[in-house]
């Protein structure tokens, strides 16, 4: 498309907008930016609510008072709730310091080496990148359960680190890439090794882009059901399938398992909450 | 303080790109030597050897009595100076300074003395706790160049620093930098690509062309006797006029002609063009060289033709005037003086400054 075909409507676009008074295109603005917090917002909403009604109201929200903490009460007191709590807890947080461990090495030599190692590398990332997600399952499941790992926590975690690896080493480079290595050379000449200048240099300046890629990393983790459903059983419950759970042969628990929901919402609230200077920092690089 | 010395030093790319080849020079100890030449022509990547930023893939290098081929950057005792100042953004100036010595294990006392006396020869004291990224581009660059004299050591190493900068800094810093040296004498290497920086900066300029030395030496042998055409181009400012012209032998002159120019050189004087009669041959006049008006005979050539344009520089006007086979720049010409586009022109040029290059190989003829 040339410049001159996608001028016009542009310049209609524009005319509409300008034609408005200033305190209606405000107006427009605000109402747009509302109804678009709402979309986002309502299936929470909808979640809250729905954690806070007993049993028998939940198909009917809209209407009744009558509201409850019970739910919490009730799926706090199973132990596996608790159990899966911690387990999703501790997961998310040791895949996401492992795998930042190798990301960022790996996302240094991308950016800055280049041979045939890297290349191979890049390649095979690239080909995991191209393989549906879902068809790694099932040779995941054969995999950990001949290691005799099926169901523990290395079991999930190390699927988890290789994933993170694969997805966010191309990020990684990317902020490496926008961070000028002649100031590795310059720490160089200033009296450090290769690795020196990595550690001190390139990493201090990367650390934006790192906390954005550790809180990606964990929330990605948090969040992740079909390798939880698939690599674990009751030894090792994962807060994403003990919600899940909550669907069985007798009805489904929709109370309980909004409950269990709001639960899991909490942490990754934190962490975004905390972290969100330092995703959109880091997505500026 | 060291003499650095480059012997046959080659750097080829894997692929096969040969980007130096067969590199020769000696720099004498707190000698300033600027690597000047158009982009690609090698000279940071010698630059980078020198630094030990790239490998080499034959020749030695020297920096004292040692040879660095196989060193680390760090034990080279060099400092390097980058184009987009490579300052260390989260830290502050201070440390930044202090960054060197502090990975030599120097004592505490001893880099805060050294750190105030670079910073206080830099005036750069009242910056020391800001983070560069307050810095504008000038104040980066003295933190840049502070990084490097606190270290004191054997050599100093440019890359292209002042490129980043504006026109009226860059000429500010140059004189800085000038200034620097005669405060702190250090062996240097500094690589630019503005040929007015070589002039004005290095003792010795070496001009490269294609991974190639073309002409080492002080900046007025290079400006007065190029060794070839690509030097006498690269080096002035406006470049010099080059005019393709057939050379014909007449008694006891030399004749050169081209399309609506032709001009008569002794023979006595031009003995060097003997063998290259009956081809081709470039004439090289510089801008600065022409003067308007007509030629008192023996001692200078004339030229004639219309004048294309002139460009006011208030000091002086520059003019690009049409000859039968192609257009020469003037420059130094009188200011207040009206000429109008179209309007025929006069030059004359003493025949001492003339440059004759072979029309082939693009060799000096002497």
């Amino acid at each position: 498309m040339t410049a001159t075909e996608t001028m016009p409507a542009v310049a209609g676009r524009n005319r509409f907008f300008d034609a408005l008074a200033p305190g209606g295109r405000r107006a427009l603005f605000v109402l747009g930016i509302i109804a678009v917090c709402l979309l986002f917002a309502f299936p929470v909403l909808w979640l809250v609510l729905t954690a806070l009604r007993p049993g028998y109201a939940v198909y009917y929200v809209h209407r009744g008072t009558d509201f409850t903490l019970d739910n919490f009460h009730e799926v706090l007191s199973q132990e596996i709730v608790l159990r899966a709590l911690w387990n999703s807890f501790a997961i998310s947080t040791l895949a996401t310091v492992l795998s930042l461990g190798v990301t960022v090495t790996s996302g240094y030599m991308l950016s800055r080496f280049r041979g045939p190692i890297p290349s191979v590398w890049f390649s095979a990332i690239y080909v995991f990148r191209c393989v549906p997600y879902v068809s790694w399952v099932l040779p995941l499941y054969f995999v950990t359960r001949a290691l005799g790992i099926f169901d523990t926590y290395w079991g999930l975690l190390l699927p988890h680190v290789a994933v993170h690896i694969c997805f966010f080493s191309w990020i990684m480079k990317g902020f490496f890439d926008g961070i000028d290595p002649s100031m590795e050379y310059a720490a160089m000449i200033d009296g450090c090794s290769r690795w020196g200048a990595f550690l001190r240099v390139a990493l201090p300046a990367a650390i934006p882009g790192l906390t954005a890629l550790a809180i990606l990393c964990w929330l990605y983790t948090w969040n992740e059901f079909l390798f939880a459903l698939i690599l674990t059983a009751q030894n090792t419950p994962i807060l994403t399938v003990v919600m899940a759970q909550f669907v069985h042969e007798l009805g489904m628990e929709w109370h309980l398992m909004s409950a269990t929901a709001v639960l899991s919402l909490g942490p990754a609230l934190i962490v975004t909450v905390f972290g969100q200077k330092y995703v959109i920092r880091g997505l500026k690089i | 303080m060291a003499e650095v010395t480059l012997s046959n030093v080659r750097k080829t790319y894997p692929g096969g790109v040969a980007a130096v080849k067969d590199f020769n020079l000696h720099i004498a100890d707190h000698e300033f030597v600027v690597l000047v030449g158009p982009s690609g022509c090698g000279k940071s990547t010698t630059l980078r050897m020198v630094a030990g930023l790239e490998d080499i893939s034959g020749g030695t290098i020297a920096i004292g009595d040692r040879i660095v081929n196989g060193l680390q950057p760090k034990d080279r005792d060099i400092a390097m100076v980058f184009q987009n100042y490579a300052l260390y953004q989260h830290m502050s100036v201070y440390d930044n300074l202090a960054f060197g010595l502090r990975n030599r294990r120097v004592k505490e006392s001893e880099i805060d003395a050294a750190v105030r006396g670079a910073a206080k020869i830099l005036s750069i004291e009242p910056l020391l706790d800001r983070r560069p990224r307050q810095l504008s581009g000038g104040q980066q660059q003295r933190v840049a160049l502070g990084r490097c004299i606190v270290r004191n050591p054997k050599v100093f190493l440019f890359d292209e620093p002042l490129s980043n900068l504006d026109a009226q800094l860059r000429a500010q810093m140059r004189l800085e930098l000038k200034e620097l040296r005669q405060r702190v004498p250090t062996t240097s290497v500094f690589v630019t690509h503005d040929q007015v920086e070589a002039m004005t900066l290095g003792d010795r300029i070496v001009v490269m062309k294609d991974g190639l030395v073309q002409q080492v030496g002080s900046p007025l042998k290079l400006f007065r006797q190029p060794i070839n055409r690509f030097v006498a181009s690269f080096i002035g400012s406006p470049a010099m006029n080059f005019i393709e012209m057939a050379l014909a032998a007449e008694a006891d002159k030399f004749r050169l002609a081209a399309d609506g120019v032709a001009i008569e050189l002794p023979q006595a004087r031009f003995a060097g063009l003997g063998p290259h009669v009956g081809r081709l041959v470039t004439l090289g006049v510089r801008p600065q060289h022409l003067r308007l008006g007509r030629a008192r005979n023996g001692e200078q050539v004339a030229f004639s033709g219309n004048l294309m344009v002139s460009e006011q520089l208030g000091d002086e006007q520059l003019l690009a005037v049409r000859i039968g086979c192609g257009d020469i720049r003037v420059s130094g010409v009188d200011p207040e003086l009206a000429l109008a586009a179209g309007a025929k022109v006069d030059l004359a040029v003493a025949i001492d400054s003339l440059h004759v290059f072979d029309g082939s190989s693009g060799a000096a003829i002497r």
